[in-house]
């Protein structure tokens, strides 16, 4: 039996772990260890907005020896990941290449929507336990500690998340500023953090009910964990143990309290922060329960390294979510889903008979269809602006799964569908200074296509949707299954088809079949 | 009932001293001394044993206590004596203690070595005038060369007399008229066998005189011009415990090498002399030295008794000695297996040195040569000289494994040793870590991370005594070999809070001091005690080396008065007291000295008939349970579970070796009578031959097995 193995590494803002995993043939992923160290680099890149460079020293002492230890398990691949700290570091490149240099390993800085999608796969990587959970209406609630980030999901399929900016670390600071003694802390929280989900509840969760609520933290997982006798499918928490933790943080002082919990004393009042959070966020939600399953980002990397190198499959469909999640800010601005699906349904049909001549694959795809799902949904703002308006609230707005650079470029895509095609090096001063060569190439291959499916279906009718496509001899033929009257399609097909030829030197045509 | 509510477990009548508790463990080992039923030669090494412990109870204990005493520290210890009293009743049970030794030595072994032709010439006046010759041209020619005679004067101080060391000092006087009497000194060389062996007189198989009876012979030799008046032989004991400033201590091999070399300077703390010296030549020592009344010896016999493991030595009275100890072989790892693929049959358990330690160096050794072979991690408390285990770390690291190594360098009086094998494994490559700030690794673990044909697998050998595989055999020790999953990922997890990362969020199987062994200990003893009060079944039955952790004695106390029974099998220091009504009238503690030093720590609990057995590194100290590094590892398989507490039963039942302790703090030999006889260590010695035998009834060594060649 063949396996592999893999080292996930995390340069969090206060800790720096990493994991090695191990993927057999049987679709299993086994963790075979576990390392971490307290590096404590968020409060100084929080403050100053640069690091030290003692901190930096740490940071690749302890990666060179992170680098020994993946080679008492001859690990083949290893990514490292680094989240708000160095995300949140002014010279963030500086630092990054100091790293490379000195320790070999390359750290990637994770967008917050990419480092969320990968929290929520190592959820989705509990399986059984995962599916199970959010058949019924669940909200992932990921404890960070700058942020945290609140996914409701439906039926299997993502409904929502934002962000907000109630993390542990960054509420612990604010009670820090108040002068808060221990008993008021708990009331302080309650008030900060009762504000926003309030507005959250109002705008996202209107009055649905939400059943199960999955938390990911630092703080109270490990408890729960314990607790639970390290049976990840067991530890959950009730409304009641939550006053229980609360009573016992209350009565005992820091050290019995740290003692009582298994936790690290400095990090008992962001026990109590994260579970002060927790219940707060239970109530508003009418959740009853909390499970805690104890995973953390590792976890998530290697979920997607396995998934990558096809040892793993997991039963979740993740772009599927991605999708929805696209959807739901669509529907927020008013888009028209009949008119978003017509217009996947173009785009994509365009996308996959052009395979062998732009040669995108399954990741643009991607982007191509959240395009077409909000093509439009800068109207919500103006009639006029739609290009850039649309720009704006893409890039305001958060797509689980996608990182800052992917949201540009389709952000981008749907800003061109309607606006001029601004090229690379021609006109610097709007904002192209995002993309590299390949996202522009990008860029103007998605938005050449996602122009042409816009004038197929120009009157917003529906008309072409038993479209076929057929790449021949340079000739994208388009053959249309409509006994409707298509003028207004043909005359903006001619014009839209003018980008369409320069970025593929391909001639589409359109083909009526006539059934008469 | 009305009468418990009255009783305060913490109440320091309850308690033992830790001192004169370990000043009766020597007696003890003295009692085997003057044992007649034990062999002449034995006797003598129990005897030898006796000092070199006291040596250490000085240079460390009384040290300590002595330097809380100067510090005017006056807090009670747990059976409330303060420093100051604990220092009066110590000196005089050291001083009944050390006048046994020398009548066990003058009136029954010397007499009874004569008896048996080993003649020790006590005195070089004895000597004839063919053997003056002899000795004095030994002197010329051997000893001569290396002494370093030292005068006091106006112009030279009082010069530094090495802790430990052998000197004799001596009056003297110049030639010329009216000279002022002078002090001086010389050391009797470390580098010199002290026993020379004389042309032996007939109906004498040996004739042996002390090497500091020569020197006194011939000391005129070394001060020429001077007449002697008198010369007597000394030897003082230093406080060596070493302090080290830690924080300060930039690098800590060096800070301890610095401080060795301090230990030959610290505070005298015993003064041992001749017994009739010269009273102006005692007063000079006393003054310079700064001896009071109760640190001084004065000594009937030679100084310095561990002279005696030499005299063990001597060749030619094998029928005066215990028949020389073989330990048998581990039927489940056979000399040539393959150890890796043994341990997956099944966990393995060993019990030295009724079975030989050689599978735990080839436990190392295989790894070092293996192909799948990955990483090898140890950590090492005390090594052997030469140990092979070094030896294979070091080719398992020229290999290419990754191999990580802590060495404690704190393992008292064996820092110099250790220095020299962390250096040596440093250079072959291997990752060494010096041990941690703060804490004694004193956790025995090794850990093997093989990459096999279904992935990752590792293999943990656990055990209650060092790596050394010289103690192996002589010291009883429980060792466990597995490739359980859960052991495993725990023993890395070990290896990485030794590599200063974060503690683990949940522990399989082991447990760990000192963050929370101590609770775990508490949590068993404190569910026998439940089970007891509901009347069903509870039991406690642990083994350890010493007992003086005042919490665990309390919460054995309350388990004893909840009804649970419990036996205790303690070696050296008990600081719990039996029979005490209300209090500990349920609980039995017994002391096994023999030929083997009892080491093993195992501790039964019966659980209400769901028995679990636990081996540890710790014993139930304070300084195990919060200042080291300790691992309680379960013993899981049924099979293995029935052997330890077959162990453990067996020396229960001992009637030969075993003292029981009295309501009144005194140990007592068992009461054999109307008993089979039963010797614990040889009980196991037969049953560690006879499961050889067993397993090669079962033919299943029968067949020979052609090694292959290795597969990678």
């Amino acid at each position: 039996m063949s396996f592999k193995t893999f080292a996930a590494i995390s340069v969090g803002s206060f800790e720096l772990t990493m994991k090695i995993f191990e993927f057999s043939g049987k679709n299993t992923i086994r963790e075979i260890d576990c390392l971490s160290q307290r590096l404590d680099l968020g409060s100084e890149t929080y403050a100053t907005g640069t690091l030290s460079k003692e901190k930096i020293d740490d940071l690749c002492r302890t990666l060179l020896d992170f680098k020994e230890v993946m080679k008492t398990y001859k690990v083949g691949a290893f990514r490292a990941y680094g989240t708000s700290a160095l995300r949140e570091t002014k010279n963030t490149l500086i630092v990054l290449d100091q790293i490379a240099q000195r320790t070999g390993i390359e750290v990637k800085i994770l967008s917050n929507s990419e480092q969320r999608f990968l929290d929520y796969k190592s959820v989705a990587s509990k399986g059984e336990s995962f599916r199970k959970i959010i058949e019924e209406k669940t909200a992932i609630v990921d404890i960070s500690n700058g942020s945290i980030q609140l996914s409701l999901f439906d039926n299997d399929a993502l409904m929502s998340t934002q962000n907000l900016r109630l993390g542990v670390l960054r509420l612990q600071e604010m009670l820090a500023r108040l002068n808060a003694s221990r008993d008021q802390m708990e009331s302080l929280v309650d008030e900060l953090a009762g504000a926003q989900l309030a507005t959250y509840k109002k705008l996202y969760l209107k009055d649905r009910e939400i059943q199960n609520i999955i938390i990911m933290d630092d703080y109270i997982s490990p408890w729960a964990i314990r607790r639970a006798g390290n049976a990840a499918d067991k530890s959950t928490i009730e409304l009641e143990d939550f006053d229980a933790l609360m009573e016992l943080l209350h009565s005992s002082g820091t050290m019995g309290a740290a003692k009582a919990l298994g936790v690290a004393e400095e990090k008992v009042p962001l026990v109590m922060i994260s579970a002060v959070l927790t219940r707060r966020i239970a109530k508003v939600m009418g959740a009853k329960k909390v499970w805690a399953p104890g995973v953390t980002l590792c976890d998530g990397m290697a979920y997607e390294y396995a998934e990558e190198i096809k040892m793993f499959r997991g039963e979740h469909d993740f772009e599927r979510d991605i999708i929805a999640c696209a959807g739901g800010i669509s529907k927020r601005y008013m888009g028209s889903r009949k008119r978003a699906e017509t217009l996947e349904y173009l785009a994509t049909t365009i996308f996959d008979s052009m395979k062998k001549v732009h040669g995108m694959g399954n990741r643009e795809r991607l982007y191509l269809q959240i395009a077409a799902l909000l093509h439009d949904c800068g109207k919500y703002v103006s009639l006029v602006d739609i290009g850039e308006t649309s720009y704006d609230i893409i890039m305001a707005s958060e797509i689980i799964g996608l990182s800052h650079a992917e949201r540009e470029i389709v952000a981008s895509v749907v800003r061109y569908n309607h606006s001029d095609f601004i090229y690379y090096g021609y006109n610097e001063s709007r904002g192209t200074d995002f993309s590299g060569k390949e996202s522009y190439l990008t860029i103007a291959k998605l938005t050449a296509i996602l122009r042409l499916a816009n004038s197929l279906d120009r009157s917003h009718k529906q008309k072409l949707r038993g479209m076929k496509a057929n790449l021949t001899d340079g000739e994208l033929r388009l053959m249309i299954d409509t006994q409707e009257d298509i003028t207004l399609e043909k005359g903006f097909f001619d014009t839209s088809s003018e980008f369409f030829k320069e970025v593929f030197s391909v001639v589409p045509v359109l083909k009526t079949k006539k059934i008469f | 009932m009305a009468e418990k509510t009255n009783i305060v477990l913490k109440d320091s009548k309850y308690f033992e001293n830790r001192e004169l508790s370990w000043i009766l463990f020597d007696h003890r080992i003295l009692g085997e001394a003057r044992d007649k039923t034990n062999p002449l030669f034995e006797r003598l090494k129990f005897l030898s044993i006796t000092a070199s412990n006291l040596d250490e109870f000085f240079m460390v204990r009384v040290a300590s206590i002595k330097d809380m005493v100067n510090a005017g520290y006056t807090k009670k210890d747990i059976a409330g004596m303060t420093p100051k009293a604990q220092l009066t009743a110590i000196s005089k049970a050291i001083h009944e203690l050390v006048e046994l030794q020398y009548s066990t030595w003058g009136r029954q072994l010397n007499p009874q070595l004569l008896k048996d032709g080993l003649h020790v010439v006590a005195h070089h006046e004895d000597l004839d005038k063919e053997e003056g010759a002899f000795v004095d041209r030994y002197f010329q020619e051997n000893v001569y060369p290396v002494l370093t005679p030292m005068a006091v004067d106006s112009s030279r101080p009082f010069p530094l007399i090495r802790n430990k060391t052998l000197n004799i000092g001596a009056m003297v006087r110049k030639k010329k008229k009216n000279s002022e009497l002078e002090f001086v000194t010389v050391q009797v060389p470390s580098v010199l066998n002290r026993i020379v062996e004389l042309p032996p007189k007939a109906g004498e198989k040996k004739r042996v005189i002390l090497l500091e009876e020569i020197i006194e012979r011939n000391i005129s030799k070394l001060f020429l011009n001077y007449s002697i008046v008198c010369a007597h032989p000394f030897r003082i004991m230093r406080n060596a415990d070493l302090t080290i400033e830690e924080d300060e201590a930039e690098d800590l091999l060096k800070e301890i090498e610095k401080q060795i070399k301090k230990r030959q300077w610290g505070e005298c703390i015993r003064l041992e002399v001749e017994q009739g010296m010269d009273p102006h030549l005692l007063a000079i020592l006393k003054k310079e030295l700064s001896i009071e009344d109760g640190y001084l010896y004065e000594i009937d016999g030679p100084l310095d008794l561990t002279v005696l493991m030499k005299l063990y030595g001597l060749e030619g009275f094998d029928d005066f000695k215990a028949p020389k100890h073989e330990p048998k072989p581990v039927p489940e790892l056979p000399a040539g297996c393959h150890i890796f693929e043994q341990i997956r049959k099944g966990d393995v358990l060993m019990q030295h040195p009724y079975q030989t330690f050689e599978p735990v160096v080839e436990f190392i050794r295989q790894a070092a040569v293996d192909p799948k072979v990955l990483a090898i991690k140890q950590t090492l408390y005390r090594v052997s000289g030469n140990s092979p285990i070094i030896a294979a770390l070091a080719q398992a690291a020229e290999n290419g494994k990754q191999v990580t190594v802590l060495v404690e360098l704190k393992a008292r009086f064996d820092e110099e040793n250790n220095i020299v094998w962390a250096r040596k494994l440093e250079k072959a490559g291997c990752h060494v870590i010096y041990g941690l700030l703060g804490l004694k690794t004193h956790s025995k673990i090794t850990l093997v991370v093989r990459r096999e044909e279904n992935g990752i697998q590792r293999y943990v050998h656990l055990g209650t005594g060092n790596y050394n595989d010289a103690t192996a055999k002589l010291y009883t020790d429980i060792g466990l070999l597995t490739c359980s999953e859960t052991v495993g990922e725990d023993a890395t997890a070990v290896f990485n809070m030794l590599s200063g990362y974060s503690e683990p969020l949940f522990w399989n199987k082991l447990t760990l001091a000192p963050l929370w062994l101590k609770d775990r200990f508490l949590y068993l003893i404190e569910r026998e005690k439940q089970y007891a009060m509901e009347g069903r079944k509870a039991r406690i039955i642990a083994k350890m080396n010493s007992l003086c952790d005042p919490d665990i004695i309390v919460a054995l106390y309350e388990a004893s008065a909840a009804g649970v029974k419990i036996d205790l099998i303690v070696r050296g220091i008990c600081c719990l007291r039996v029979g005490i009504p209300g209090v500990s009238e349920n609980i039995t503690v017994r002391s096994i000295v023999g030929n083997f030093l009892e080491h093993a720590r195992i501790f039964y609990f019966e659980n209400d008939e769901h028995p679990e057995v636990y081996c540890s590194s710790a014993d139930w100290m304070p300084r195990n349970l919060e200042r080291r590094v300790e691992i309680l590892f379960p013993i899981d398989r049924q099979e293995l579970k029935d052997e330890l507490k077959h162990v453990l039963d067996v020396q229960l039942a001992d009637t030969v070796k075993a003292c029981v302790l009295k309501p009144d703090g005194t140990y007592e030999k068992v009461d054999g009578r109307g008993k089979k006889a039963v010797l614990a260590q040889d009980v196991f010695c037969k049953e560690a031959a006879k499961k050889v035998k067993v397993a090669k009834n079962t033919g299943e060594s029968r067949t020979f097995t052609p090694k292959m060649a290795p597969s990678n």
